[in-house]
């Protein structure tokens, strides 16, 4: 509710909410708010507060997945080659989703509209599809034009998607059609920012990270800056 | 706040709550000796969707009577169905219903429990209403008209 969060409580909160999230991956389910015991999991996270960023700061970063599908102007993309020496944010998403994904993308729009314009071409915004049946690549740029023309938005094998997925700790599953006709995909929900310098995640927003975190991160990943 | 006649419902709400327990899924709106549920809608919102085929809406229910109330179900003449949903580590799950609690609130919020809206009749823009029809279990039907809000909008005091 305060809005004058100091950097240093927000690092603690972020600590804290960075084991509880080394927790509920180890035990691989939702919901439980209980700290499980250390395991490999919680090695993965740094709890000290000496990271510049908001931001989970990752202590084993993650390399950037082979990731190789169609972009929403149709063309072939490679994640690795062109991205190769950017700051990149990577989220994975669907686009018939109503409320984690839109919410995500318009707190990263908005810390995006903060930054000047050079900092802001720097950095690359990643959306990956996890419903690619339905998410067309007109339909992904409809969407995410919504929010900013220059989001990347990439979409194809789902097979693909999971695999490069599962080693960021990124749980996709096939999607489910309700009887409603709604469609519901089961995706990690966190956002990974990959660092110009040696193209690793070196720090995870977990999703319901407020726009104040991207704000404040996103001047630092765009210079480069080393948590 | 606190009308000066609601002294009394508030200790006998205060019991009621006490009775109810966390999380109980009893109907604690039909308990005797409470006060009858009172609610009130604030910061309605339907963030402007970036996908005409799913909209998600927010609000935030109070409760100023002595008894809880629960909201049952969600409709709109203005969209084709309107769903609970509660947002979870990387899923999301259908909302059986939403406890307001006694002299308390409960809210439909970003990243949380929401409403989701599907089919909206009219090509969505910033400015525009949709009426949504909220089914209590003690209080009846709530009518809010719920305004459309730019996409990444967040209402004022939310935190982040």
């Amino acid at each position: 509710m305060t809005r004058t969060t100091s950097p240093e409580r927000s690092r603690r909160i972020a600590a804290a909410t960075a084991l509880a999230l080394a927790a509920a991956l180890a035990l691989g389910a939702c919901g439980s708010s209980s700290p499980g015991p250390a395991g490999q999991q919680a090695a993965v996270v740094r709890t000290s507060g000496d990271s510049p960023y908001q931001g989970t700061t990752l202590t084993q970063p993650f390399r950037k997945p082979d990731l190789v599908l169609t972009d929403t102007a149709g063309k072939r993309f490679s994640l690795r080659e062109q991205t190769a020496g950017k700051p990149v944010l990577l989220y994975f998403g669907y686009t018939s989703c109503p409320d984690v994904c839109p919410t995500t993308m318009g707190d990263i729009a908005v810390a995006m509209q903060k930054l000047p314009a050079a900092e802001r071409d720097k950095v690359q915004v990643v959306f990956v599809s996890t419903d690619p049946r339905r998410d067309t690549p007109q339909r992904l740029r409809s969407w995410l034009a919504s929010f900013d023309s220059r989001f990347i938005g990439l979409t194809g094998d789902l097979e693909q998607v999971k695999k490069a997925a599962k080693p960021l700790g990124i749980l996709v599953e096939d999607p489910v059609v309700n009887k409603d006709g709604s469609v519901t995909s089961t995706h990690g929900a966190q956002v990974l920012a990959f660092l110009p310098s040696d193209d690793r995640a070196h720090i995870l927003y977990l999703s319901q990270s407020s726009v104040q975190v991207f704000t404040h991160d996103l001047p630092l990943l765009a210079k480069g800056v080393q948590p | 706040m606190i009308r000066p006649r609601a002294v009394t419902a508030v200790a006998a709400g205060a019991a009621a709550l006490a009775l109810a327990g966390c999380g109980s899924t009893a109907s604690p709106e039909s308990s005797s000796g409470g006060a009858a549920a009172r609610i009130s809608v604030s910061d309605p919102y339907i963030p402007l969707p970036p996908s005409p085929d799913a909209a998600a809406g927010y609000l935030t229910l109070h409760n100023s009577g002595g008894s809880a109330d629960r909201l049952l179900r969600v409709a709109s003449p203005d969209a084709r169905s309107v769903t609970m949903h509660r947002s979870t580590t990387a899923s999301m799950e259908p909302l059986e219903s939403l406890t307001v609690p006694a002299h308390g609130s409960a809210a439909f919020s970003r990243g949380a429990d929401h409403l989701m809206i599907m089919g909206l009749d009219d090509r969505p823009r910033v400015g525009r209403t949709v009426e949504l029809d909220l089914t209590f279990a003690a209080s009846g039907t709530i009518t809010v008209k719920v305004p459309i809000q730019p996409v990444a909008y967040r209402p004022p005091g939310a935190g982040n």
